[in-house]
């Protein structure tokens, strides 16, 4: 399935239970605008590079669309398409005032010398500058762009539209950017986490063990969470291979490990295992914080966490999400779960508005506020109507995003 | 069109996975074919002649409808017409007829069994590209179907969303 389709297969289950005819799913599903550009630069090399950009708006009933930015060889339409569908879920789904965008240009920016990544940003920029805007489609970092390409957006938009920090999130704390905006996606992870423990009588993080797979700006920060409030990580990976350590791993020194050899891999005090391997670890949650795709067919018969906590987006296949819930296996889907990332963006957002800015601890109680409040009308949706987590979230953002349309006027 | 340009449109546009040897080889089965503007290249309803590599020009595609020819649009080059003829011998699906001067080149139905016959792995491979083009149009087939066939069945779409407001702000009012 191409990741449109998967959205929407998620979507349509949804659907399916709230009755909703084939005009309306119709009229929800289809994106507001796409926009496909050229963007050709000199490259340093006195060629000329062309590369193609991309934006899908995909609904803005609820407010300006939001969503990131990714620089990766495979961005193409239906990409974006698909992503962009989901973060219009996603942003409904934690009640934040957005709609749902998503972007970028197919390059490997590892060809790209720094200067030809900043002609490149504000050519994008150029060309897309009439689409976005505080109060129209705030872009956000994504795969391979970072706070520093969020500058050089917001730098750009604003020589053409005067003073505008708001136009982008993910910008560098120095330049308008938010305190807690780095661990905010692993921090929301934590967060729903809890939430669900508690609801479900399941105890607590202490004690629990847990195997976390990417070890990026996601799963570090959740591992560092998991591990500061007494939960024992016992194994993670990231795209060379996986640690594994029955007793727990030393969260803060793995940290440090990575810091200098750029790896989990040879971690000392810990043996080696596979990112196969590490998916199906005996572990009581698992939480795939790298790829999607990860949990298939294959493998969904091999998982043995109780618990699949979907740090990444899209990382189980229908099929695999299937056999999970046949199987027993709770899971707390992307949509609600790695929120918190696109939440902190929120509080940057509201901030570079206010011209005011908010201490890390605003930011982390106003986080946790917005996970508990979105946990309980998932928690009573799933009571009250013996459906899983996941078609939960979508039945909440399709309310949402149904009452914002016909409110407005169709 | 001099022999490397053949090659390069042969692989651009008529089948991307060939070989420079295998395009070489379609391309000595192709026959050039002029035609002036105005002009009926295919005509529906007719025995079909082969696959048609338009590398100039304009054309306009025409099917019969309940009331009369209707045009399904125009395409220009480089493009491919007539690939259906090479796997069925159903009769032409559309006519079509030059905009413009057009240079063509032709592959026929008998020159592409007679390859198929030799087994040239070149003929095979595009074979699975028409394939491929076919099964991309029976999805889009497929699309227009569930669409008509909802259109059709449904009650209006007014009373539909008005049912869809009443139930958000009911049931699923949360």
């Amino acid at each position: 399935m191409s990741g449109f389709e998967e959205v929407n297969y998620y979507f349509r289950q949804a659907a399916r239970v709230m009755d909703l005819s084939a005009h309306v799913e119709r009229m929800l599903i289809t994106p507001f605008r796409e926009v496909k550009v050229d963007v050709s630069i000199t490259l340093d090399n006195g060629e000329l590079g062309t590369f193609i950009g991309y934006r899908v708006q995909h609904d803005k009933s609820r407010g300006p669309m939001k969503g990131g930015l990714r620089y990766h060889p495979t961005v193409d339409m239906d990409e974006a398409l698909g992503l962009a569908s989901l973060m219009t879920w996603k942003t409904a789904v934690m009640n934040l005032p957005y709609g749902g965008a998503k972007g970028g240009i197919a390059v490997d920016p590892s060809t790209l010398s720094a200067r030809e990544l900043e002609r490149l940003t504000r050519r994008f920029v150029e060309q897309i500058h009439d689409i976005i805007g505080p109060h129209t489609d705030i872009p956000a970092p994504d795969v391979n762009t970072n706070a520093q390409v969020m500058a050089w957006i917001m730098d750009e938009y604003s020589k053409i539209h005067g003073f505008s920090p708001a136009v982008v999130t993910g910008k560098p704390v120095d330049l308008f950017g938010s305190k807690g905006r780095e661990a905010a996606t692993g921090r929301g992870v934590v967060f729903a986490l809890e939430e669900y423990l508690k609801d479900a009588g399941d105890g607590e993080i202490r004690g629990k063990t847990f195997a976390v797979q990417g070890f990026g700006n996601v799963g570090s920060w959740a591992a560092r969470f998991l591990h500061e409030r007494g939960g024992r990580v016992v194994a993670v990976s990231d795209a060379l291979g996986g640690v594994w350590s029955p007793e727990g791993l030393d969260v803060p020194k793995l940290v440090e490990h990575v810091r200098t050899s750029k790896s989990v891999v040879g971690f000392p005090g810990s043996d080696a295992i596979t990112n196969e391997q590490l998916l199906v670890m005996d572990a009581d949650v698992l939480v795939p914080a790298a790829l999607g795709g990860v949990i298939t067919e294959a493998n969904a018969k091999d998982v043995r966490a109780r618990v699949v906590l979907e740090a990444a987006n899209a990382p189980t296949t229908p099929r695999a999400d299937e056999m999970l819930a046949a199987r027993g296996v709770t899971v707390l889907p992307d949509i609600y779960v790695n929120a918190g990332g696109v939440t902190v963006s929120y509080f940057e957002w509201a901030q570079n508005i206010q011209q005011f800015t908010w201490e890390e601890d605003k930011i982390e109680a106003e986080l946790g506020r917005h996970m508990r409040e979105a946990y309980a009308t998932l928690a009573r949706l799933v009571r009250e109507r013996q459906v899983s987590f996941r078609t939960a979230a979508f039945i909440v953002a399709i309310g949402r995003v149904g009452r914002a349309t016909v409110l407005r006027g169709v | 069109m001099s022999a490397a340009d053949l090659r390069k449109t042969i692989r651009a546009v008529l089948c991307k996975g060939l070989t420079v040897e295998q395009a070489d080889q379609l391309g000595a089965a192709l026959v050039p074919v002029t035609v002036g503007a105005g002009q009926a290249v295919l005509r529906e309803g007719d025995n079909p002649s082969g696959l048609f590599l338009l590398l100039k020009g304009s054309v306009e595609i025409l099917k019969q409808g309940d009331g009369g020819s209707q045009s399904l649009g125009k395409v220009e080059a480089p493009t491919v017409l007539g690939e259906m003829s090479l796997v069925t011998e159903r009769p032409q699906s559309a006519t079509v007829v030059s905009v413009t001067d057009c240079d063509f080149y032709l592959l026929t139905r008998l020159q592409f069994q007679r390859l198929l016959a030799t087994e040239s792995i070149a003929a095979y491979k595009l074979l699975g590209t028409i394939a491929e083009v076919l099964a991309g149009r029976v999805a889009r087939l497929d699309q227009k179907v569930v669409e008509l066939s909802a259109r059709k069945d449904g009650p209006p779409p007014v009373e539909e969303l008005a049912a869809f407001r009443q139930k958000l702000f009911s049931e699923w009012s949360f």
